[in-house]
């Protein structure tokens, strides 16, 4: 394992009976970097996750956090990591600073001397004595952040941090996040806020039904769902004389305008395609999809296929 | 919780002595006044029960009450003291931060064990001061008070607790559920006993075989300490000797906490 990777799973895979919850996954998570781990409900996101954490034993395939298997070494994987689960759960007859104190004496390592600090890095200073019973979602979603933050960790995995937050809590998450990989830690974000994710995920890894269905930077991925629209009078011929052009990687004919998937900057290129066999566009167009349009369309196909079948 | 309960064994240690006595004196009194018929025996079982409850006989009458209560009470703590970290999903949050399972569960046992101590000695101090007011106002003999005696009772009564509160754990552990473990706990605990006491009553196969049961050792080991002070059994020898029932107590206390482990340890801690 890479020094600079923190976390790594190869052919990572959690059945549960006949249920494929997880399917031989393969993800790293760099040093400094903020990875987006997206997917829709019941993707196996958070089992995923509960595997990193030890928490759900594979099936098959490992998990290595800072070079230790989670499952033969989980205390010493776990010594680098800082996680708050979907679900942040603390007893709720401490207040939230007791509650950071009982996680912090199971860090050790100076952590209790880190509970006030994080409190206010979190700001829930002002509330640190209130019983976590009292909290509002949003208090609760900060102090599961605060928990993170004790151990001084090289990974820092957040399973839907912003639940709960207004805008500005969601602003100021976001912040903290890029703050964080900048302190040269790595950031698995599991997230439904796709714009969130756009704005401070490095890379993301798109699941579905447990399989990994797409990966690499926020640009790649967004842009896989780019195309041109353009108008033409015989969209038959016209597919037919783009189909050929390198970069082409899907046409689609929708009655005299065709939408073709093709990489950004190839318009005139286009164009010229089709001017040379005699067909004049009378429109032509970039499109540009954003995250939400690729994600929607990745889960929206596999939605359909099995509304179909 | 655990300060309910504390509460609750207190004033039951206090508060029965001090129903007995009303009890028995009204009792006495209304026979003696002739405002209820005069039975053959009353006066002599009541006189009996007025010096039970004096301080030279806590360590059968109080520590007996104490345990009687201790064992339902402590299953209920027991159940919800694991139970509750499923439903709260504190479980999870403590793994999530590196907690190993070995640990919460040594951690979590040894508390109960340890709050068990608690209870129980509250529960007798509370029942000898219930047992001094009984008496002071009864006009009785105060005197006698054996401590060691107490402590010895006190001892085997908390002995017999063990089983029971490993297995309410073990409930909680299984089922995820304080609800579940204190019900499946307090349900073993009653039906076990009653499913013995008729068994023994129908063959000495049977006795033997009851002989190896949870209800039959406890009773062992604590009318042991009842019948070296005062009253024997009549069936006393049906039960099983003292050092089977530690030996069997501690077998099975041994058996609930590992199954307790293994399932914890083979466990997948989900939201579910």
């Amino acid at each position: 394992m890479p020094q600079d990777v923190v976390l790594q799973t190869s052919g990572l895979t959690k059945r549960f009976g006949e249920l494929i919850a997880v399917d031989h996954l393969d993800l790293h998570v760099n040093r400094g970097e903020v990875v987006g781990l997206l997917g829709p409900n019941g993707a196996g996101k958070s089992t995923t996750i509960g595997m990193v954490l030890g928490l759900v034993a594979p099936t098959a395939g490992s998990a290595q956090v800072l070079g230790h298997d989670v499952a033969t070494h989980r205390e010493k994987a776990l010594a680098g990591v800082g996680a708050m689960l979907e679900v942040t759960s603390f007893y709720p007859y401490l207040s939230g600073r007791d509650n950071l104190v009982a996680v912090a004496l199971l860090r050790g390592h100076g952590a209790l001397a880190r509970v006030d600090p994080v409190l206010t890095r979190i700001g829930l200073a002002p509330r640190g004595g209130s019983t976590f019973r009292t909290y509002s979602l949003g208090m609760r979603q900060r102090l599961g952040i605060a928990s993170t933050l004790l151990g001084d960790p090289a990974l820092v995995i957040l399973d839907e941090p912003a639940n709960g937050l207004d805008p500005a809590g969601q602003r100021e998450i976001r912040e903290l996040i890029r703050e964080l990989a900048k302190e040269g830690r790595g950031v698995l974000l599991a997230s439904h806020l796709l714009h969130e994710v756009e704005q401070v995920c490095d890379r993301v890894i798109v699941i579905k039904k447990g399989r990994l269905i797409a990966s690499g930077t926020i640009a790649e991925v967004a842009h896989r769902g780019n195309y041109y629209e353009i108008s033409v009078p015989d969209a038959g011929r016209a597919s037919s004389a783009l189909r050929a052009l390198p970069g082409v990687k899907e046409i689609r004919v929708a009655g005299s305008t065709l939408e073709v998937v093709a990489e950004a900057g190839r318009g005139a290129e286009l164009n010229r395609a089709l001017a040379s066999a005699g067909i004049y566009a009378s429109a032509l167009v970039p499109r540009t999809s954003s995250l939400e349009d690729v994600f929607l369309e990745l889960t929206e196909s596999e939605s359909d296929a099995a509304a179909a079948s | 919780m655990p300060w309910v309960l504390l509460g609750l064994v207190a004033l039951a240690g206090i508060g029965l002595y001090l129903l007995v006595y009303t009890a028995a004196q009204a009792s006495l009194q209304a026979e003696r006044s002739g405002a209820v018929p005069p039975q053959p025996g009353t006066e002599e079982a009541m006189t009996d029960l007025l010096r039970q409850i004096r301080p030279a006989s806590v360590q059968s009458f109080g520590v007996g009450l104490v345990s009687g209560i201790g064992s339902v009470m402590l299953i209920i703590f027991a159940a919800s003291h694991v139970g509750t970290e499923f439903g709260w999903g504190t479980l999870r949050t403590l793994l999530a931060h590196g907690a190993g399972r070995a640990t919460f569960l040594g951690a979590k046992l040894l508390s109960i064990a340890g709050f068990g101590v608690l209870f129980i000695f509250v529960g007798v101090v509370a029942a000898t001061i219930g047992s001094y007011l009984a008496t002071t106002i009864a006009g009785g003999d105060t005197s006698g008070v054996d401590p060691g005696a107490i402590s010895t009772a006190a001892a085997r009564g908390y002995y017999t607790f063990l089983p029971y509160m490993a297995l309410a754990a073990l409930i909680a552990v299984v089922s995820r559920s304080a609800g579940a473990g204190i019900a499946a706990g307090l349900i073993v605990y009653f039906a076990e006993g009653l499913v013995t006491s008729l068994l023994v009553q129908l063959n000495r196969d049977f006795a033997n075989i009851v002989n190896y049961g949870l209800s039959r050792n406890a009773s062992a080991l604590t009318r042991v300490a009842v019948t070296t002070s005062a009253s024997p059994e009549t069936n006393f020898a049906a039960l099983p000797g003292e050092g089977q029932a530690a030996i069997v107590l501690a077998a099975y206390t041994a058996l609930f906490v590992a199954l307790a482990y293994w399932r914890l340890r083979t466990r997948d801690i989900t939201l579910g």
